[in-house]
């Protein structure tokens, strides 16, 4: 009886050892911060460029996401829009790239067409459903700067593999054989190098 | 009764195990227990890419200016019982200017001989870029919807605007046209390039 006693009396005294180490511990929980990165600033830089873009895609894109747990589901939908310019890049243009015949006829060597610019606006994204189960959290503005991220980068890989660079070098031939011709060249011939040039 | 007290002393010291790890990843020393938990990452749907529009353009791109700013909303009130909000982001992007060429016509190239003219519009800004990529939330506090963290990050890029402007990118712009095009037309043989590029305000 007495033993039952004194267990009892030890149990009682470690749980409340416990409890007391659990209770500081709780404060320096709630005292200790959440570290943060501060954030840094780059430095801003003018940079010069010598690109000829000709076409221009507008495309859109629906990113969708769900959340699934056992405690509750969390969902979300939105409605992208991109444009994507393709081009050449001029600065890689050479002396040996422009050949004169004589003056009325002229041999131009284009490098080979890239996406030079992607335009995803803050504007033409547009947030249509989002629903959070009762025990889950709604999604945080990094979590769907997160989720819009993988769409932009679906959307370049995507874009990447349609006819747009096929299409940038068809209106770049178009554009300068009309131009030299404007300047009194006579015979164009405008060519692309194979491929290659900047990726 | 003795086996309720062992479970509530196995959780106690569960949660003391918690709670001397908690701010050591806290404080960053160890990782947190939420990346521990989330080995995979959150995957959006396989969704296709529509083509809208396809556009024939002619834009000469002369200069770009990277910028990146912080961009604090500063503690935004909201009605009593309401928790106050604030959202400090981090933005990268850049602002690209030139000339858009499809404003020449046939009066806008004058050549003699060896020379020529050419009469091109005002170098103007032709794209503000920052990608959702380029967004980076440092600080997330109250509710703050969609529709107004849209409006925060549409500020950010009219202040990548406002900076490029303030840099001179469109006097740059002019003058990086100006280089290029007589380069240009140097090697199709013109021995004088004269190119004219309007003010730009």
């Amino acid at each position: 009886m007495e033993m039952e006693v004194k267990k009892k009396s030890t149990f009682a005294r470690r749980l409340a050892v416990l409890a007391a180490a659990a209770a500081v511990l709780l404060a320096v929980n709630l005292a200790v911060p959440r570290k943060k990165v501060p954030p840094s600033v780059g430095v801003r830089t003018l940079k010069d460029l010598a690109e000829l873009a000709t076409v221009e895609y507008s495309v859109t894109k629906i990113v969708s996401y769900k959340d699934v747990a056992w405690y509750g589901d969390r969902k979300i939908l939105f409605e992208a829009a991109a444009t994507v310019k393709a081009g050449v890049d001029l600065n890689e243009l050479t002396d040996q790239d422009i050949k004169l015949e004589n003056d009325s006829a002229v041999t131009v060597t284009l490098p080979a067409p890239k996406i030079l610019l992607f335009n995803m606006k803050p504007e033409n994204i547009r947030e249509i459903f989002n629903e959070s189960g009762i025990l889950r959290s709604d999604f945080s503005n990094q979590e769907k700067d997160g989720l819009l991220s993988q769409g932009e980068k679906d959307i370049r890989a995507k874009v990447g593999r349609m006819d747009i660079l096929q299409r940038a070098a068809r209106n770049a031939r178009i554009l300068l054989e009309s131009w030299l011709k404007k300047m009194g060249f006579q015979a164009v011939h405008v060519v692309f190098r194979g491929k290659g040039g900047r990726p | 009764m003795k086996r309720l007290l062992a479970i509530l002393q196995i959780v106690l010291l569960l949660a003391i195990v918690f709670m001397l790890y908690n701010p050591l990843a806290k404080i960053g020393l160890l990782p947190s227990l939420s990346s521990i938990f989330h080995i995979q990452q959150s995957r959006i749907d396989e969704t296709p890419v529509i083509i809208q529009q396809v556009k024939n353009i002619a834009q000469m791109f002369t200069q770009t200016f990277y910028d990146e700013t912080v961009y604090d909303t500063g503690i935004i009130r909201t009605p009593v019982l309401s928790a106050n909000k604030r959202l400090i982001f981090i933005a990268k992007g850049e602002v690209i200017s030139g000339f858009d060429l499809s404003e020449l016509s046939e009066k806008s190239i004058i050549r003699r001989d060896k020379s020529i003219v050419v009469k091109l519009p005002p170098a103007r800004i032709l794209d503000v870029i920052i990608n959702p990529s380029g967004f980076e939330t440092f600080i997330e506090e109250g509710e703050i919807s969609f529709e107004e963290s849209k409006k925060f990050h549409e500020d950010a890029r009219r202040i990548f605007e406002r900076n490029a402007r303030e840099k001179g990118i469109l006097k740059n712009s002019a003058e990086q046209g100006r280089q290029m095009l007589e380069k240009f037309f140097r090697l199709l043989g013109f021995e004088t390039v004269d190119i004219i590029i309007p003010e730009t305000l």
